[in-house]
């Protein structure tokens, strides 16, 4: 027992490690993510992409349910509800890859450019194409999360994991609600 | 520490509403040619939103971590 808490004293401390280290990684690639953002005004100013608007409104849309469903797995293990994490982290999966088919299957599609098209075509497929390789690496995260999670190994008093891999989509989705309006909605065709 | 758990759930809640009124809201400026600070303006409010409620910038400044 007594070793028990001793190791939760150790765990928790590394915890206060480990979030410091994951936002110094999310402050770096959220570097990549603003020059991305100033390039698109840099080279685009006042024009924005001719893009279909509905589609930006359900993939963003989706981006966004998605995140509340991965705030919901984090809150479910904490209350030590397994079955609901692993539904709620099972639902943000599907949600990110709907959205991949979204913008890759459908956007890049439906773009009457193509990325050599110019600087419309490069800023586009630049900045979703980097995002959209986001959602994927943060898919494959959730993925293993769950596969953990299907294994029993996570607990109330332990899921860094979890916490971590929720942490890192709505970062993904935190790129999206700017690189959204950058895209679809300021400046004219 | 039950109730507090099921707040969170519940403001995971209102969290997403306030997201989806605001992406409405964006939405709609948007495609009414509004100017683009009001865009920026609805676009920080959001990531506020995530980045305080659902990330819980705040964990990261304790000295001791705990879920």
């Amino acid at each position: 027992m007594a070793t028990h808490e001793a190791t939760l004293t150790t765990y928790k401390q590394k915890l206060a490690n480990n979030r410091l280290g994951l936002w110094l990684f999310i402050l770096s690639d959220s570097f990549v993510f603003a020059a991305l953002l100033v390039t698109r005004f840099y080279l685009l100013g006042d024009k924005r992409p001719h893009l279909e608007q509905q589609l930006g409104l359900v993939v963003t849309s989706v981006l966004l349910i998605s995140s509340f469903f991965a705030n919901r797995a984090e809150v479910q293990i904490s209350q030590g509800n397994r079955r609901g994490f692993l539904t709620s982290i099972f639902i943000t999966m599907l949600l990110g890859i709907a959205f991949l088919v979204g913008v890759v299957g459908f956007e890049w599609r439906l773009a009457p450019f193509g990325p050599a098209d110019g600087a419309e075509g490069a800023v586009f497929f630049m900045m979703t194409g980097m995002h959209a390789f986001h959602v994927l690496t943060g898919v494959i995260f959730l993925f293993i999360v769950f596969r953990n999670g299907l294994k029993g190994h996570y607990s109330p008093e332990r899921h860094w994991a979890v916490e971590a891999a929720a942490n890192y989509w709505h970062f993904v989705d935190v790129v999206w609600i700017f690189f959204y309006p950058a895209l679809y909605l300021i400046g004219t065709l | 520490m039950k109730n507090g758990k099921i707040d969170e759930l519940r403001r995971g809640v209102l969290v997403f509403l306030g997201l989806a009124i605001l992406t409405v809201l964006e939405y709609y400026l948007g495609t009414h040619e509004a100017a683009a600070i009001f865009l920026w303006i609805v676009g920080l409010l959001k990531a506020a939103l995530v980045v305080i409620y659902f990330m819980h910038i705040g964990r990261v400044f304790r000295s001791e971590g705990e879920h």
